[in-house]
Order: C-alpha cells, then structure tokens, then sequence
C-alpha cells in the first residue's frame, strides 16, 4: 500500500494552504496546553529552590506566634539538647527608592555558617584577601550591608557604593551569588536590630535538630515550631488555589485545542471520503484505508505536535514572567526561571498532537468503516435528514448537560469534580450547535439576503447543508467565545464585588504604609491619634498562623473605629457585631467560615505566646483580601494574646465635623513622610488594589486570547476546507452567471454566518460559564462569594472577535477564489 | 438470451433495492433477475432513474441489496461478507466509472500500478504495458489533471484491465466523453476484452454501444429485460 501512502502524502502537498492551516491549528492547540503547563511547572520547581535557598540546611524553625522573638531565648536554645546548630534571623523588607522592596536578611554570619553554608562561604571564608577591611565593616559599620549581584547589576552599585532605602541609605561592602532570585540585602543582625529598631529582639530562629519530638515537647507552648517540610506544606498550601487556577487554564486550554485537533482531523477524513471511495471500489479492505487515513492523521499530530511543542515552550517564557510576576504580588516573592527545552517537552507535545488527532478523527473514521464504497465515493453531500440528526444531537446534549448538573451540585467533594462538571457541559452545549444552526437559518437567510442578495441566502445555505463540517468549527468558536464571555463576566463581576468590599471596608481618608514591607512606628500611631481633626486611627496587624494545620491569618484592628467610619460586609447582621469584638471575640471572613467549616457562635482555637487560647466567632463578614482566611480581632486583644506591638499600617480617618479636612490630610501625609512612611489616599489605594487585581489576572487574560487564536484556526480550516471541496461547485456558480466577487462574498458571507451563530450560541454558553466560574469554580477554589453583576464589555469583546475572527478567517479563501476562478472551472481534476 | 453451454458468471435472482433505512417509497430495483455467461458483452440501457447504476453497483458489492441474490462465479454476494466482497473486487473485477474516479494525487502509472498492488501483484511492466495497450504510453507520469477527458477515461480502463478481472462493469464509460473519443474508448474496452475473455456489462446512453455488445439488457422501472431491438434508449 505505498501507492495508497503516497497518493495521502501528495494530497497534502497539493492542498498545501489547507495542510498549513491544519498544522497551524494541531500546534496551536498542543502550546496552548504545553505553554501553560510548563509555567505552571516553572513556577512550582522556583519556588521550591527559593526555600531551599533562603532555609539553607536548617531542619526547623522557631517563632513567636505573631511578632519578635526575645534574643535572650537564643541562651536558652544553645544548651537544649536537640539543638545541633543554630542561627538568629531578622527577616524584614525595605524600599528602595523609586523601586520595590527588597529582602532584608539580618544574620549572624558566624552562626549562619552551619545552616547557610553557600553564604558564608562565598563571602565570608574565602574572600579576596584585598577586600579584608570592606568585610571588617560589615560588622563595624551599622550601614554596611552584602548585597546580591544581579540587584547590585540592576541599581549599577558596586562594593563601596550607597544607596537610600525606606530605612535610610546602606553601604555596599560587597556582592554575592544569589540563586532563589529574589533581591536580597544581607546585614550583619546586631546592625539589623539598629535598622529596623528591634534593640533586644529578633524575628525567628533557624535550627538544626536532632529529635523533633523531644525539642517540640519542650517548646512548642507560646512559641510556633515548623519543620522545613511543614514549611515547604505552608507555602505550598498557599499556593494551592492558584495552583489549581492555573491547572484550570490548562485543562480549558487542552479541551479547546482538542476541539479544534478534532475539528482538523475530521476535516482531514471527511474531505477525501471520495478518494476513500475510490480506493474501496478498487478493492482496498477498509482498514487498508483506515491505516492509510490514520497514517496521515498521526503525521500531522506527529509535525503539529512537535511544532506546537515548539510554540508552546516559547510562550511559556512569557506566562512564566506573568505567572511569577502575579505571585510575587499575591503571595511571596517568586521568580521563576522558564523550563529548559528538552526533548521531553517535545514528546509530550507530539503525544497530545496524536492522541487528540486520534480522538478527532475516531467518529469520522468510524463512519467511513461502516459506510458502504458507493456513498463514500459520491464524495461530498447535502447534509441529509439535519433536523433529525440535529435533534438526535439535542437529545444527547441534554443528557450530557444533565451530566454535567450532577458533577456540579457534587463539586462540593472536590474543586477537580467541578473542572470536570464545567468540560461536561461545554461538551453538552456543544451538541446543540446543529439545533440552533436549523433554528436560526431562517433570521440569517432573511438577513444575509438582504445584505448580500443571492450569494447571502446561498452562504446561509451552505452553512446549513454542510453542518457536517460547519457545526464542529462553530461549536469551537462558540465554546472559545464562550470561554472569553464567561472569564470576561466572573473577572468583571469580581471586579465588582472587589469595588463594593474596598467602598464598605476601607473607608480611610489616608492609608499610612500600605505596602506590607515597612512597619509603622507605634508612638507615630500614637502621635496621629493625638493630633486635632482626627477622627480615629485604625493601626492595622496582619499575621499568618496556623489553624489546625493550615497556614491562615489574624487580623488585628481597631474595633471602635472600625464601627464608627466603616460599614463592613456583614453575611450576617450589621455593625453592631463590633461590640462583641470589642470584648475580646473575633469576627471570621467568608473564606475562613467555609474553608474550616467554622460558623458564628463556634470557637477557634489558636496558639497564642502563653498557650492556646479560644476566641468566640461573633458574625461573619465577605473579604477578599486572602483565599486562605483570616481572624479578625481587636488590637488589644491581640496584644493580650499575642505580646505583639507591630503595626503593619495606619488607616486615618478624619473628624467628619472638623471644618478643615484637607489641612488634616495634608498634615498627615507631611508627618508620615518625615518619617519615610509612604502614604496612600483611599482613592490610590483602590486603586493600587485594582491594579494588583488585574495583574493577578494576567493569565487568565493571555489564555482568553490564546482560545481565540485557536478558535480561529479552527473556523479558517473549517472554511478553507469547504472551499477545496466545493471548487467544482464554484465553476458551476460561475456558469450560472455568478461573478468571482459574488463567490467571494458567499464565501465572506459563509464566514460570518458561522461566526454569528458561534457568538449567538456564545451569549448564552458564556454567561451560564460565568455564572458556573462564580457560583461554583470561585467558590469552592477560593471560598469566597462573588456578585454576579452584568457588563456589556465581555459581549462586546466576543461579538468583535467573532466578526473580526470570521473575517480574517475568510480572506484566505477569498483570496484564492479570486486567484483561482477568473475562468470557470467545472472540470474534474 | 442465456448462451447454452456455458456456465453463468453473474446470476441475478429477485433483486430488490431500496433507499433509506425502511422500504417506503418507489424501490430503485423491483424483484430483477439476470444471468451473464463468461466472456459475454452486454450493454445495458434504460432511461435515468431506471436502476442501472444501482444494479451495477450492486454486483460490484459496492451496495448491498434490500432483498435477493446475486452470485458472481457461482458465489453468493452476500454469503462473502464484506472481507470477501472486497477481495473479490481486488482480484477478480474491474470497474470503469463516468467520471473515471482517479485518485487526483497519483500519476496515470501509479493509478494503474496501484490496483496490481492492491491484487497482490505489483508488477511495474504490467502497469506500463497496460498503459501502452491503451495508447498511453509516455504519458505515464502525468497527473490526472494534466490528461484529457478521454486520456482520464483509458487510464480507467487500463486500471480495470491489467488486473486480468473475469468481470468488468463499465457505468457509462463514454457518458463523459465526446463522440469520436467516445468510440475510441469503446474500441479499447471491448477489444481488450475479448482478447482476454473478460465479461464486460456497460451501462450505456449511447446508441453506439448496441454495435459492441452481443447482447443488449433493456432496463425499465428497475427491471431488466432482454432486447434486440436496440433501438435509441431514451436520454
């Protein structure tokens, strides 16, 4: 069967504008999923070598539940016995000026030696011996700090250069390696007790020990002891959410570049079932004809594969900087390198390609066997009994959708059975495409008319009686477009409820440092409190601890002021739930009652500096601050509880009856500068909060446009292969008296249709997606409640695409009936 | 007319054809019956919508009958299954289609090799003789496409006879052709098969045809029946 082989392979070479597009649509699908894949891996390997790095060889930490920790537990820590080595860490952030903040490590060079033996190494065991006196002013100078060489390359600052941070200018003795990626300043702890005035404390204690369990029975009450894997689980658990956001992406990008690899190989089938025709009448078994078939099939997912391996290792490099980028912002500090090229990638990009080349063309495959020689052979036919097969098609979505409703209302088990729950019912949507394609004819017939004359009610036509081709390439539209409507509105709907969070809660006139990275003086706080026009002060303590294993946060606040110049969003009650807070209970957000399945009126239970201690659950309020939940308290309560004096920020709010509000404002933003506090209105700080918002979204957005470029493909190959098809019937619209341009706009026109009908379908997919997004996916991923809130923009955006995409999908075929027909051609080939 | 003496190849038996899923509606072919002997030349006319493709198709096995029996060299069509339909169209039949039906994306030579392929008989001389017989010869590495109308039509017959099938269904083989080429092409098929003994059936428009064939089939309302007149079938 060579002759059969190669008479595949040249009809590839002589429909070469069709393979092309065919490929394009193969790797198009497989980088989408392998450049999601790959920064999602990106990321993840990262941040396990940026713990490594920065915990070096230590087996556990020690730490106050919240806040410092007394230096003179360092005495006490030496003589135990499980203690192996040990080494006090100050580990703060300043700003630098006109940058971001940057690491601060205050450490005991001697002491580090045993658990981050890298650094001391490097930099203080075998150091070039002509620099000796800058290494001496490390520990002399109180301003003398190593700074780490690519931070050093990007501020151009070399060993005896200074430069101004938040907390004053530092010295550069000298530079060093640093491979976690993250910019980082080292001071000697002594100088870093100076800087950050913490005379006598220290923030944790890095350890090596010998017997956990016999170090944790000594230790383990007022003080938080974790291991470096509970470390490792920590950070890991708060990137859990994400994590499966981003696995999310991945499956979304895989089912819309299966869709359309099944689209393409079905089009590879469906368009020579006369050559297959031919061949059976000849006397070729049909898996003679079927090897053939698959053999061209898995060529393409083969090339498609390995080229979309290709696109998509490129793309990766740019979602890893968007992926870092939006955890740094979110979480910790994360940059993570892209994933080298390797051979595996590119066998994983040619197993996709084949595998859902395979899966496409099973069904058309499975028809060409069952079919007998003298139909395959009459080639190309009227899409015969539509409305019948239509509806067989309904009826079976119906039991998909109904499929789908039962893996959504059991997504409760785990987030994984909703993703299953929202493919479902895509697929199940997606079975309706021949439907609404019959239902909707007639309203596009009556306008394609008008617009276009005969050529418009003859592309309506087509559409209609070719739905073999033109429903699948209309559904994958459909369901791209529907992906862009559904992110579009859940983006935009949290948006929303993120607006009406930031109006109810943060209602400040000025926000005192902001950022989480410079800690507010307390006699500063005390000093606003005192000054006239005031009219309360929130000071504002953000700590993670962790709750039945589970990192999460305790919120320390101002309660009275809170429920004087604040209006939170309560799910139960109102402002009057302050008054118990003030008492010493705690208020719990919404994603910290359903995460730990806590109610009001229960208790939590949390390790505080002199053991555990219990907290009645007064109300529950919405908050979108953290997916992991937080412990809302007033400020002396958890100084009570926790000796914790810090202040993160300042929230000032002005004596509404104080006539001269700005002078307040300005007076404040004067002080708070003079001490090199950055100062933030409520107006910049939402919008700072927006901003990180729609930076979190980066991904999300990158993918929208990724299935849109899919999508594409998909409709320019479902057009381009109903051009090759029908190049006879062309030549005959010609020797009817067509003109070329009228064959061109059938073709424009064929294109639009089934982009209309894509975004019709999409309306509604898109927004039941949406709703799905919020009222499931959001939920159980981040347990938090969004507000569905309507927007024309992501309507608008799809109705766009789905022109702009039909258009630019058809200018290739128009292109070539221009070139191809300035005669007729009704001859054979 | 039954030649005495030989043995049938083809014998038809109450062939019924309808299309569709069920037996509504006016069946292609009504209860037909026939016989062919070996090494005959039979042309069959009948009007469009008669059932002569549908009857050629299904002695090709490229259709199945809704009723009746068709048995080609003494074997039941339908008793061989798909598997040995299929062989039966490798080895032992030719078919010439209207519109030759050559795969677009080989070469005159390729077309005719592969059908000796598919035979199991992949013989490169037998494809270029066969070629040659047919007054192709030098034309072998042309593309379907780059051939005339008639040229396309003896690649046809070149691929259905350098197999050496016992039975060759031609349906309409000059229908797409003009007159003079028409005749040529006629002139092939019904030499090349006598000089090899191949049962030939044609399906024919042509009034031409009545000279090569040495029996004329009258199909009428999906019925064959034997005619001698061979008067002008209608269009």
């Amino acid at each position: 069967m060579k002759i059969v082989a190669k008479a595949f392979l040249r009809y590839l070479l002589k429909r070469r504008s069709l393979s092309i597009l065919q490929l394009l649509g193969i790797a198009c699908g497989v980088a989408a999923v392998i450049g999601m894949g790959l920064s999602a891996q990106s990321a993840l390997s990262s941040f396990s070598k940026a713990v490594e790095f920065l915990r070096g060889s230590s087996t556990h930490l020690i730490e106050r539940p919240a806040g410092p920790i007394d230096e003179g537990l360092l005495a006490k820590l030496v003589q135990d016995p499980s203690v192996d080595f040990l080494a006090p860490v100050i580990d703060r952030r300043v700003r630098l000026k006109d940058s971001d903040a940057v690491r601060v490590l205050g450490i005991d060079p001697f002491l580090d030696r045993n658990i981050r033996p890298e650094i001391y190494r490097a930099y203080f065991a075998e150091r070039r011996r002509g620099v000796k006196e800058d290494l001496f002013s490390f520990f002399t100078d109180e301003r003398s700090v190593l700074i780490d060489s690519n931070l050093a390359a990007q501020l151009k600052l070399q060993p005896g250069s200074r430069f101004e941070t938040s907390q004053g200018a530092f010295n550069v003795a000298d530079t060093f390696t640093n491979p976690s990626g993250e910019p980082l300043i080292l001071v000697d702890i002594l100088n870093a007790q100076k800087i950050f005035d913490l005379k006598g404390s220290i923030d944790r204690i890095d350890l090596i020990i010998n017997d956990d369990a016999a170090f944790r029975s000594r230790w383990e009450h007022g003080f938080r002891i974790e291991s470096k894997r509970q470390r490792q689980e920590t950070l890991a658990a708060l990137l859990y959410a994400f994590k499966l956001n981003l696995q999310a992406l991945s499956l979304l990008a895989l089912f819309v570049g299966t869709f359309l690899i099944y689209n393409t190989a079905m089009f590879a089938v469906v368009s020579r079932r006369r050559d297959a025709g031919v061949l059976r009448s000849l006397g070729a078994q049909r898996h003679e004809v079927v090897a053939a078939f698959l053999a061209e099939i898995l060529l393409f997912g083969v090339l498609g594969g390995a080229l979309g391996a290709v696109f998509g290792h490129i793309l990766s490099r740019f979602l890893t900087e968007i992926v870092g980028s939006t955890i740094s912002t979110l979480y910790f500090f994360l940059k993570p390198s892209p994933q080298p090229w390797s051979l595996l990638t590119l066998a994983a990009g040619i197993a996709l390609g084949c595998i859902a080349s395979l899966l496409g063309a099973a069904a058309p495959l499975i028809e060409l066997i069952l079919i007998e020689p003298v139909k395959a052979i009459r080639g190309r036919v009227a899409y015969k009994g539509g409305t019948k097969k239509a509806g067989k098609f309904a009826l079976t979505g119906i039991v998909v959708l109904c499929t789908a409703a039962v893996f959504l209302v059991f997504s409760f088990y785990h987030v994984y059975v909703g993703y299953a729950g929202t493919f479902i019912f895509l697929l199940g949507v997606s079975l309706f495409t021949g439907l609404t394609v019959m239902f909707v004819a007639p309203a596009l017939r009556w306008l394609f008319s008008r617009a276009g004359g005969v050529q418009g009610k003859l592309a309506v036509a087509n559409i209609r009686k070719n739905m073999g081709r033109t429903a699948v390439a209309i559904a994958a539209f459909m369901v791209a477009l529907s992906m862009s409507i559904g992110l579009g509105s859940m983006i935009e709907s949290f948006r929303y409820s993120l607006i009406w969070w930031m109006n109810s809660q943060l209602k400040g006139e000025l926000y005192v440092s902001t950022k989480g990275d410079i800690d507010v003086p307390e006699d500063f706080y005390e000093e606003l409190k005192g000054m006239p026009g005031i009219g309360g002060v929130d000071a504002y303590r953000n700590v993670q601890v962790t709750y039945r294993g589970i990192p999460t946060y305790i919120t320390a606040i101002n309660a009275s002021i809170l429920q004087r110049f604040t209006q939170f969003g309560w799910v139960n009650g109102g402002n009057e739930n302050w008054e118990p807070v003030k008492q010493g209970s705690v208020i719990i957000s919404e994603s910290f009652s359903r995460r730990f399945n806590v109610k009001k009126g229960d208790a939590v239970t949390i390790e505080g500096t002199e053991g555990t201690v219990q907290f009645p659950v007064t109300a529950i309020f919405y908050d979108y601050t953290t997916e992991h939940g937080l412990i809302m308290m007033d400020r002396s309560t958890f100084i009570r509880h926790f000796k914790d004096r810090t202040i993160n920020s300042l929230g000032v709010f002005v004596d509404p009856g104080y006539p001269d509000r700005e002078k307040v404002i300005a007076e404040v933003k004067r002080r708070a500068q003079g001490r090199n506090l950055p100062v933030a209105t409520r107006s910049e700080l939402h919008s700072t909060i927006l901003s990180v918002f729609d930076n979190t979204f980066a991904v999300t957005r990158s993918m929208r446009v990724l299935a849109i470029i899919v999508a594409f493909f998909g409709i320019a190959g479902a057009l381009m292969t109903l051009f090759v098809e029908r190049r006879r019937e062309f030549g005959i619209y010609r020797a009817l008296g067509f003109s070329v341009r009228q064959i061109a706009g059938m073709t424009l026109f064929e294109g639009i249709g089934m982009g209309l009908v894509s975004f019709l379908m999409s309306t509604g997919v898109g927004t039941a997606l949406a709703l799905i997004l919020i009222k499931v996916i959001n939920l159980r991923s981040f347990n938090w409640t969004i507000f569905y809130h309507f927007t024309f923009d992501p309507y608008l955006i799809a109705a766009i695409t789905a022109i702009a995409a039909s258009i630019g999908a058809s200018i290739y075929p128009i292109w070539k009936v221009y070139r191809t027909y300035p005669q007729i051609q009704i001859r054979e080939e | 007319m039954f030649f005495l003496g030989m043995q049938p190849v083809i014998r038809v038996t109450d062939l019924w054809k309808y299309y569709g899923d069920d037996e509504q509606g006016e069946p292609a072919l009504r209860g037909t019956s026939l016989e062919v002997s070996a090494g005959d030349i039979v042309a069959l006319f009948g009007k469009s919508g008669s059932g002569k493709t549908t009857l050629l198709n299904l002695l090709a096995g490229l259709d199945r009958p809704t009723r009746g029996r068709i048995e080609i060299e003494g074997q039941d069509l339908e008793a061989l299954g798909e598997r040995g339909r299929t062989e039966f169209r490798r080895s032992r039949l030719g078919f010439v289609f209207q519109f030759f039906n050559l795969l677009p994306t080989l070469t005159a030579f390729e077309n005719v090799f592969l059908s000796l392929e598919l035979a199991g008989r992949p013989d490169p001389a037998a494809a270029r003789a066969a070629l040659a017989s047919v007054g192709l010869a030098g034309k072998e590495n042309r593309y379907p496409h780059e051939l005339s109308g008639g040229e396309q039509q003896r690649v046809a017959i070149a691929r259905a006879l350098v197999k050496k099938p016992s039975i060759i269904l031609a349906d309409e083989p000059t229908g797409n052709l003009d007159t003079h080429t028409g005749t040529h092409i006629l002139d092939l098929l019904v030499d090349q098969c006598r000089q090899t003994q191949t049962t030939l059936i044609m399906v024919s428009h042509a009034m031409i045809t009545c000279q090569y064939a040495r029996r004329i089939l009258q199909m009428e309302d999906g019925v064959v029946m034997e005619d001698r007149s061979c008067e002008a079938p209608g269009p």
